[in-house]
């Protein structure tokens, strides 16, 4: 029996219910010899990238540990538990990934059968529970829900609202208002600061973090983003020269293609930051994104070469995940750049990319 | 003229600059698309530039700091409105000019 586990309200439960399921052992469970064994694995995203990463799995071990330890209080002593991080190596982003590594674990180790936590949220804000199990289903796995009572049943935008997100926005919130008054102390400024800003947060609080808050990563990559906001001034001046000769000069020398990156990015804040900065450049304009892949209407040739390089990605993705995630190969030399020749083309190549995603490319 | 008016007066000649640019980009470039690009130039380099001379005018208050975030907001809202505008576009299933078609 193969479990995958993420931090999730039900998580105790469905260990609980997966424990006893296996014991109780009606032989749909993957132990070769007979004995009992209950395989419980924890798929994570991009987790070798930069300083967020090393977080996320230092975590997701300490999180399988914990999870060995119910099982072991739970279970008798014939019950086998095994504890494993799966797709560490890949990209995973949409349901058939999470599916894939887990359909492929559960093949090695001769599982057929997956219990899933129904508050298990692997895709962190996107809610992809369902499709995975209807894609672990196709693989011929028999996959069930445990039976839990949810103690909440959150709406989709609505994540886990704590204190410290309130405390955060508030904070946020708060600056923000003295920022525009100026800083000027005068009660008046505070009292009304204090008022909008618990406002703000009180309806806010729940939807602004998608992610749980790491308030270290936050403030680092606020620290990166600051250096970052010279460096696009930097591009957006260089290309702005190059558009405003191709407009001015007489013969309109512009060659228009519109071509397709899959960028090395994960998740929807770096993706937006990416797609905005391109977008804000002159001369390149993302026009769809689709997962990673971003179909970008480019207007000159200098431009494309700059955005087949990679610098904005490059720059981008040292602001979500620091100085590692420099070292990168280029979008062109990943093979993840090319000029879409016609509009059917594009749409065909977008359903090869999601089972295709290279591995490789995460360094 | 002071140094920091021939600053002032650079500033407004280069938005000016770009800002002309875009209207001569959008009377001649061939498509939505790639107006979109050029359209993009008075956002960033055109009111990027005037807004800088208005904050050396204004010198260390609190309105340069709005003029800050002013920039700071239309930096962040002109390439969602120009995506946007792409977006629609496309789903309209309009094709991209090209020269050697």
């Amino acid at each position: 029996m193969v479990v995958p586990v993420g931090e999730s309200v039900t998580l105790r439960q469905t260990v609980a219910y997966a424990v006893r399921e296996a014991v109780s052992g009606d032989g749909a469970d993957g132990g070769d010899d007979g004995e009992p064994t209950v395989h419980f694995v924890a798929p994570v995203a991009w987790h070798d990238i930069g300083d967020v990463g090393v977080g996320v799995r230092e975590e997701t071990e300490e999180l399988l540990e914990r999870v060995a330890v119910w099982a072991r209080e739970d279970g008798d002593d014939d019950l086998a538990v095994e504890t494993a991080i799966i797709g560490a190596g890949e990209y995973l982003f949409g349901p058939d990934d999470y599916a894939r590594v887990i359909a492929d674990y559960a093949a090695d180790v001769g599982g057929d059968r997956v219990v899933v936590d129904p508050e298990y949220s692997p895709g962190g804000n996107v809610p992809i529970l369902r499709p995975m199990e209807a894609a672990l289903a196709e693989r011929g796995l028999v996959v069930e829900e445990a039976p839990v009572d949810r103690p909440t049943r959150r709406g989709r935008l609505l994540r886990g609202g704590g204190a410290a997100q309130f405390a955060t926005l508030f904070g946020i919130s708060f600056l923000f208002y003295q920022l525009l008054g100026g800083f000027s102390g005068k009660q008046f400024d505070l009292v009304t600061g204090v008022a909008s800003a618990t406002l703000v947060a009180a309806m806010l609080h729940r939807i602004t973090f998608t992610d749980r808050l790491r308030l270290r990563t936050l403030g680092r990559q606020l620290v990166r983003l600051v250096a970052y906001v010279p460096y696009l001034l930097y591009e957006i001046v260089l290309s702005n020269l190059q558009v405003a000769y191709v407009v001015l000069h007489p013969s309109l020398p512009i060659e228009p293609r519109t071509t397709e990156v899959r960028s090395a990015l994960w998740g929807g804040m770096p993706l937006t930051l990416l797609a905005n900065s391109i977008t804000l450049t002159p001369g390149t304009l993302t026009v769809r994104v689709r997962g990673r892949r971003m179909v970008v209407h480019t207007l000159i040739p200098a431009a494309r070469e700059g955005l087949f390089d990679g610098a904005l990605e490059r720059a981008v993705r040292f602001v979500f995940y620091g100085r590692p995630a420099l070292a990168a190969a280029t979008p062109r030399e990943r093979g993840d750049a090319r000029i879409v020749e016609d509009e059917d083309d594009a749409d065909a190549e977008g359903e090869t990319v999601v089972t295709g995603a290279p591995g490789g490319d995460a360094e | 003229m002071t140094p920091l008016e021939v600053a002032v007066v650079g500033f407004l000649l280069g938005g000016v600059f770009f800002t002309f640019v875009t209207a001569v980009g959008v009377v001649r470039l061939p498509d939505v698309y790639s107006r979109a690009h050029t359209a993009s130039q008075t956002d960033t380099l055109g009111a990027g530039l005037t807004l800088v001379a208005v904050a050396l005018v204004l010198g260390l208050e609190t309105t340069t700091v709005k003029t800050a975030l002013l920039v700071a907001f239309i930096f962040v809202t002109n390439p969602t409105a120009a995506h946007a505008i792409a977006r629609a576009a496309d789903e309209q299933g309009i094709e991209p000019w090209r020269e050697d078609r």
